[in-house]
């Protein structure tokens, strides 16, 4: 079979199709456009959610432990590179105690109270410490048991920052985030794959007499099912257009400084409606091949 | 149809046949063929008969009798429960589902009725079968004019469905189920909705049809047409094959009208 002419057949066919059953074809176009919009906006809160707590993780995941007073620099250089090779470790810098109390001055504002202490003979109440940036959120617990057993922390119980309440709620959020949005994603998805279906569906009952005389001369079951396909694919690609257009205008609209709604960069706009007009293009044709596939049966 | 309504032609004017080719291996055949749907009705119960090449053969017998089920078996839009249907020597049973439009483009198909396109015109009609299964065949205009000649319709090639008699329509669908050369031709009441003028029509191109080297299955329970035409005849009842006869009528010899 030539493919050019059979090209030109299945094109127009298919845009046949779209016209003769335009009722239809609007209706599903409609539905499947905002059924896509909330699967985009849906993948963009989850993505700026996942960006917030991707912030919080990283935050979480340093891990600062506090050194005695009395330990040498060298035992401190020490320890500092035995924990720098533990596998769950990405890097570890060692902070002394004049760069402890420089931190809290410019991050805490404390600049006033170490100065008073500092000045009245109370000297630097602050301790050294090696600061731990670990590579996953779930090593932190694991590597601050650890590392509490050294005797070459300073006293007391607080030996790390380590916050026991923190981790467990930031690994939560992270997964509900995933869970929650891959969910609404699956079922915005399911939802467009039954209309698509129910409209190539009608469509292929509305073409029953043609399809059936197809077969009796002698068509492939491809050669039926490629208009339908087409037809399917481009109403899904349109619907993701549509959805893509409005919610790069929202995004515009509601956006600010170089980024769009809910902190969007135009990148990640940009990945999303591809997505979408693949996600479409994938929808419209395999709700189509469901939808054709009674028709081809008999 | 009726005599009275129609007087039968002179025997001169029913077309002649090739001669069935009877020394060469059958072109159909059906080995102990049952067909039991799945609600348990069978529409036919062990048949067996076989048709050379070029023949021309009625099937005939009174609604439900089994005459469909044939030739919906002979073009595998139902497959046998029991037994054999083989054409041009391929069990149909073990065609696969992907060689099946093969099969069709050797079967001229028409039914009762028409099943045509009414928003093409004749010609698109016809150039349907073309563009479906072979859609850069060069000579597509030339091909659907040869067709619709045979047929006698070229004066109506941007005509219509709607526009057209009955007997016209069944031109039309005869005129798409040659364009590729069927070898076998298969008609399904195919006089079945038309006036006993037209319906003889109809018969004739069929003949024609068969003259020009195709073999041709009808099924009809127009009795007037089997016993005019005396080409052999395929008796059905109640699913069962009651009677194969070359040169047959519609009813045996002193048989009852039933």
């Amino acid at each position: 079979m030539n493919p050019i002419p059979a090209l030109r057949f299945v094109v127009r066919v298919a845009l046949q199709n779209i016209v003769r059953n335009r009722g239809i074809a609007f209706a599903s176009l409609l539905t499947v456009t905002l059924t896509l919009l909330g699967a985009g906006a849906a993948v963009g809160v989850v993505f700026a959610l996942d960006k917030v707590l991707q912030q919080e993780e990283s935050q979480a995941s340093v891990l600062k432990v506090f050194m005695a007073d009395h330990i040498s620099y060298a035992s401190a250089l020490n320890l500092e590179h035995s924990l720098a090779s533990e596998p769950s470790v990405q890097a570890a810098s060692f902070e002394n105690k004049d760069q402890a109390a420089a931190q809290a001055s410019s991050t805490l504002g404390l600049g006033g109270a170490l100065h008073i202490l500092e000045t009245s003979g109370g000297g630097n109440p602050l301790p050294a410490s090696i600061n731990l940036h670990l590579k996953n959120i779930a090593a932190v617990t694991a590597i601050n048991n650890q590392v509490s057993t050294s005797d070459l922390l300073f006293p007391g119980p607080h030996q790390t920052d380590y916050n026991k309440d923190v981790i467990p709620r930031v690994e939560h959020y992270i997964l509900a985030a995933q869970l929650g949005g891959a969910i609404l994603v699956a079922v915005v998805g399911a939802v467009a794959l039954v209309i698509i279906t129910i409209s190539v569906r009608t469509a292929a009952f509305v073409r029953r007499q043609e399809i059936e005389i197809m077969k009796l001369v002698g068509a492939t079951d491809w050669f039926v099912r490629w208009p339908f396909i087409l037809e399917g694919m481009i109403l899904g690609v349109i619907s993701a257009l549509l959805a893509s257009g409005v919610l790069l205008g929202v995004g515009v609209a509601f956006g600010s400084g170089g980024s769009l709604a809910l902190g969007v960069g135009v990148r990640l706009a940009v990945l999303i409606s591809l997505g979408l007009i693949l996600g479409g293009a994938v929808l419209g044709s395999f709700g189509s091949l469901v939808g054709i596939r009674r028709s081809l049966a008999t | 149809m009726s005599i009275s309504t129609s007087p039968a032609p002179p025997r001169s004017q029913v077309a002649e046949t090739t001669r069935p080719a009877r020394h060469e291996p059958p072109i159909i055949v059906f080995q102990n063929v049952s067909k039991t749907y799945p609600n348990g009705a069978a529409a036919i119960r062990d048949v067996s008969f076989t048709i050379p090449p070029r023949d021309f053969v009625f099937v005939v017998g009174a609604s439900g009798a089994g005459k469909s089920t044939i030739i919906r078996l002979l073009i595998r839009e139902e497959t046998a429960t029991k037994g054999h249907v083989l054409v041009e020597g391929q069990d149909l049973a073990r065609l696969r589902r992907r060689h099946l439009p093969r099969l069709r483009r050797k079967m001229g198909i028409v039914f009762q009725d028409f099943k045509l396109l009414p928003n093409l015109t004749v010609a698109q009609n016809v150039a349907f079968a073309i563009q479906v299964t072979d859609p850069g065949r060069s000579h597509l205009k030339e091909k659907v004019g040869e067709a619709l000649y045979i047929v006698g319709l070229e004066d109506k090639l941007n005509t219509f469905p709607t526009e057209l008699s009955g007997g016209e329509q069944q031109r039309v669908a005869i005129a798409r189920a040659l364009v590729h050369r069927p070898r076998i031709f298969l008609a399904d009441e195919p006089t079945g909705n038309l006036d006993p003028d037209a319906g003889w029509g109809i018969v004739q191109l069929l003949l024609q049809i068969n003259h020009r080297g195709a073999t041709v299955v009808m099924a009809t329970h127009n009795r007037e047409v089997v016993d005019l035409c005396r080409r052999r005849v395929l008796a059905m009842e109640g699913g069962g094959l009651i009677r194969d006869e070359q040169e047959g009528q519609y009813l045996k010899e002193g048989e009852a009208n039933l």
